[in-house]
């Protein structure tokens, strides 16, 4: 059949020319915050690369309390590349949250979950919690002393919450302690449910970035003229494959100089060892957590944080709600409120490493 | 754009270079995948087994020893020596058994038989079961992979 034909079988059937159309009519505005767009995709491009890691990690990871740690080991030593793999599957987590940082603090600044795109915020909310629950999961998987004794931890703090504290602990430790029952339990959250959950709101997220346009920044909608444009394919797409690929290069050279290593083999009984800290992306929360005192107003400080943390990320899903003012407006408190955010948790973590 | 004695337009050359470097990157990324994906297993070189668990007193007696994720049988014949076979059949990587009443190997799977020497006598088999070489020293029993060419 000639290639014409099949074109039209295809179009026939599936009616994909509508989207190929709004792609090449879709228009990426220029201005000098441009260059926060290429955050999302940049997000999007260590997804993938998690995706097709997790998925070679899965050929030869066994889930089990006797295995795991012996697994890993043997991945990285004998699989061949099995290292290199393991190494990008660590670093493309590590900047795929740095960048879910920097892309939602962009977000902020410019003020572009504004009507209409407070669900485009909140869903990215969401997306943050199921990122850090990848990594919070993920860190267990290769069951050595340092991953045991920081999900000890980090399933101990939810207790402090009042009434349903030590429920939620129980839930996601598959007992009173963390076992070989945590390890199952974290692995099918790692890659079955959080996956699922992510792939959907992904896709909400994205259909929204779609069906609403590239927010523009209030400097540039204030001057009531048209913008110049790239158009979204090729042009911008072009754009931002150079970014990828600087990206991709960056990650493999870490990957390779600096290779995730594995600590001795988690022991249950074992005392744990000194200087435990969490991933850096939890170190703030982790400093926060041992600012407070034992007590403070008759309940225990523990609870009294977090409370506190968790109204901080109560008023951060309701931003668009809070600051519902029309696009025009600076907003120069919620940019304040942005800036001593980062301050405050870039002191934090840097204090915790102390 | 061309030249005018130029074999092909300047988009031409720019878009093989391009696509030609995206090959190679791309093959850079297929070949660790590709050789990540297939475990690094080998088999076994030689496998030593102690003497006194493997000593086989009766004629046409026989043990199953472990070759590397494959059973091996080690059987002792009528004139008193040692053959250690491969205990997998050769058509389609069945384990075998050894019938001592019979004097054959049977492989369940497609109703493949083998004489007690290890040759294929009916059945599918294309070819005689593999045996390896032993090697007793004091206390071991030692078994050698043969080289291919043997």
């Amino acid at each position: 059949m000639p290639k014409q034909n099949w074109k039209e079988w295809w179009e026939e059937r599936l009616g994909l020319e509508s989207i190929f159309s709004f792609l090449r009519h879709k228009e990426v505005p220029r201005h000098k915050h441009t260059l926060w767009y290429y955050t999302g995709s940049a997000i999007l491009v260590f997804f993938v690369i998690q995706v097709l890691t997790g998925f070679l990690l899965l050929l030869y990871y066994k889930p089990t309390l006797d295995e795991a740690h012996q697994s890993i080991q043997r991945l990285i030593s004998e699989v061949p590349y099995g290292w290199l793999i393991r190494s990008i599957h660590h670093w493309s987590a590590t900047m795929m949250i740095a960048f879910v940082f920097i892309h939602l603090m962009s977000i902020w600044l410019l003020k572009s979950y504004r009507k209409p795109r407070e669900l485009t915020w909140m869903s990215g909310v969401f997306l943050l919690f199921i990122t850090l629950g990848f990594g919070f999961t993920g860190y267990l998987l290769p069951w050595d002393e340092l991953s045991l004794a920081a999900t000890k931890v980090g399933t101990d703090i939810p207790r402090a919450i009042p009434l349903v504290g030590p429920w939620i602990s129980e839930l996601l430790r598959g007992g009173a302690d963390v076992t070989g029952e945590t390890l199952t339990r974290f692995f099918g959250l790692h890659v079955s449910i959080l996956p699922m959950l992510i792939i959907f709101l992904l896709g909400f997220h994205l259909y929204l970035v779609q069906k609403q346009g590239m927010s523009v920044p209030f400097q540039g909608e204030l001057k009531k003229e048209k913008l110049p444009y790239h158009s979204f394919w090729p042009n911008f797409v072009l754009r931002e494959s150079i970014f990828w690929l600087i990206l991709f290069g960056i990650l493999i050279t870490i990957s390779v100089f600096f290779p995730r290593g594995l600590g001795n083999p988690a022991d249950l009984l074992a005392p744990t060892p000194p200087g435990i800290k969490p991933e850096w992306y939890f170190l703030f929360i982790f400093q926060t957590l041992k600012l407070f005192p034992a007590t403070i107003l008759g309940i225990s400080g523990e609870t009294f944080a977090i409370l506190f943390i968790l109204a901080g990320v109560i008023l951060f899903f309701f931003l668009p709600v809070i600051d519902n003012r029309p696009t025009g407006r600076k907003g120069q408190i919620i940019t304040w409120a942005g800036v001593t955010l980062i301050i405050y948790a870039l002191v934090m973590s840097i204090w915790s490493l102390l | 754009m061309k030249f005018k004695d130029s074999l092909i337009s300047r988009r031409k050359f720019l878009n093989g270079v391009l696509g030609g470097w995206l090959a190679a990157l791309g093959a850079t990324i297929i070949q660790p995948v590709i050789k990540f994906i297939f475990p690094p297993y080998q088999e076994p070189e030689e496998v030593i087994l102690p003497a006194a668990e493997y000593q086989l007193n009766q004629p046409n007696s026989f043990k199953v020893f472990r070759w590397g994720n494959k059973p091996g049988i080690l059987k002792r014949n009528d004139d008193g020596s040692l053959t250690a076979f491969v205990a997998v059949c050769t058509h389609l990587d069945c384990n075998v058994t050894y019938l001592p009443e019979q004097r054959k190997f049977y492989c369940a799977c497609h109703d493949g038989w083998y004489d007690e020497q290890g040759r294929n006598i009916a059945g599918p088999p294309p070819q005689p079961l593999r045996t390896l070489e032993i090697i007793e020293e004091g206390e071991n029993i030692i078994l050698r992979k043969r080289e291919k060419s043997a």
